[in-house]
């Protein structure tokens, strides 16, 4: 047990959570050290969400909520899934960085074609998402065996959805294809969403409609392009 | 309403790395989560959003998970609020949606039960307790809990003295745990 005084009078207000941050701070210590006060600590805990759980709305969480939780914890199976629909899933659970909202860029800036060294090519992708006007733009998460590719949905407030990607060349006879993700009754289903054949910095603009919520993926194809993915995704994110 | 036994079985699936333990969990304490949520968050995308992070901080908790600090329901629910107030922080203080003193404070009287997540007898007295706070205590705690205030605001926001509003969260929390007392 903790040698220092017990902060009775502190118990509520932290079990609350209605300290501020150094008292928050030194009675989180003390927890850590003293059996009686961790106690007396649960029991009021124990009783507020009793209270929590009564004032709780009581209302219907979405249908596929509970399988989109399991699926995410679900990484042995995950990975023994041999179709694409099994992998996307898999890719999918991975951190993506949430949307980054720009509004203050004045001009439209889209580097195309080869620009060389790396650092040329981030600051291209840099200055192409820098000169998005405005709409909202929301960055796909890169594989872990393509860590330096990028690409971001920009969802313009007028006009239709396009690609900011940057990712190398393909190799010759294929292509980078852009798929817009549905979500189906059994997952999340791939509509072609358009082809190209460059490399570097370069705009691609989406052929199928992106509703709310909708996914996008890039995979490399054929250089004519596939009617269904035939590869792991490059690049995804499974809601924009 | 599960036993604590069953669900400390969970914890010990999920800390294992068994997904649909996880799934259990859910459909045992899931509904009064998302409720939770969508008690403190805008709108039903943010308390999904927001569910979502929560049971991934259980999965990833729950080795550390100690059943003598409290029941797993409490924990759960406490990683849920704190995701929440986190939420509300940072994306929900750009939406500026942030709980009205008015709106909190009817959070705690305004209750409905879902008895499925609930001991009914449990949650009688504590029902029983939160009516007969006087309403000065009773808004505290739902400014504190739901709107996730910490004392000095409340103290600010209502224009009360500190040393009240914490005299008042003390005498609110004692009660409500008081209404449990028996069971110890």
């Amino acid at each position: 047990m903790s040698q220092e005084r017990h902060p009775i009078e502190g118990l509520p207000a932290y079990a609350l959570g209605a300290l501020d941050k150094e008292e928050r701070a030194v009675i989180a210590a003390h927890i850590e050290t003293c059996d009686t006060c961790a106690a007396d600590l649960a029991q009021f805990e124990d009783a507020l969400y009793e209270a929590a759980a009564i004032g709780a709305i009581d209302v219907e969480p979405p249908a596929d909520l509970r399988r989109r939780i399991v699926l995410r914890h679900r990484g042995a199976a995950a990975r023994t899934a041999t179709g694409w629909g099994g992998r996307v899933p898999e890719f999918l659970r991975r951190p993506v960085p949430a949307a980054i909202p720009i509004a203050l860029a004045l001009l439209l800036i889209v580097a195309f074609g080869v620009i060389g060294a790396t650092r040329q090519q981030a600051d291209a992708y840099a200055h192409a998402l820098a000169g998005v006007a405005d709409g909202r733009v929301v960055a796909l998460a890169p594989t872990g065996a393509n860590p330096d590719a990028r690409a971001a949905v920009v969802i313009p407030t007028q006009g239709s959805p396009y690609l900011i990607v940057r990712l190398p060349a393909p190799p010759a006879g294929k292509a980078w294809e852009a798929w817009v993700l549905k979500q189906g009754a059994s997952g999340p289903v791939a509509v072609p969403a358009g082809t190209a054949d460059r490399g570097d910095v370069f705009m691609l603009s989406l052929t199928a409609p992106l509703g709310a919520g909708d996914g996008v993926a890039i995979t490399l194809e054929p250089a004519s392009g596939s009617a269904q993915p035939t590869t792991q995704p490059v690049l995804a994110i499974e809601k924009t | 309403m599960p036993d604590k036994a069953d669900d400390m079985r969970l914890i010990d699936r999920i800390a294992s790395g068994d997904a649909d333990a996880l799934g259990e969990l859910y459909d045992r304490y899931g509904r009064v989560a998302f409720g939770v949520l969508y008690r403190m968050l805008p709108g039903p995308e943010a308390a999904e959003e927001v569910a979502q992070d929560a049971f991934h901080s259980v999965w990833r908790q729950a080795r550390s998970y100690r059943p003598e600090r409290g029941s797993v329901r409490t924990w759960l629910l406490a990683i849920c609020r704190n995701a929440a107030i986190d939420w509300r922080r940072t994306r929900g203080k750009r939406l500026e949606r942030e709980v009205t003193i008015e709106a909190a404070a009817e959070l705690l009287s305004d209750a409905r039960v879902d008895e499925r997540v609930v001991s009914a007898m449990r949650a009688e007295r504590v029902r029983k307790m939160v009516g007969e706070l006087p309403k000065e205590q009773r808004d505290v705690l739902a400014l504190a809990f739901w709107g996730g205030y910490s004392q000095s605001e409340i103290a600010a926001r209502t224009d009360t003295p500190l040393g009240t509003v914490k005299s008042r969260v003390r005498l609110a929390m004692n009660k409500l745990r008081e209404s449990l007392e028996d069971e110890r």
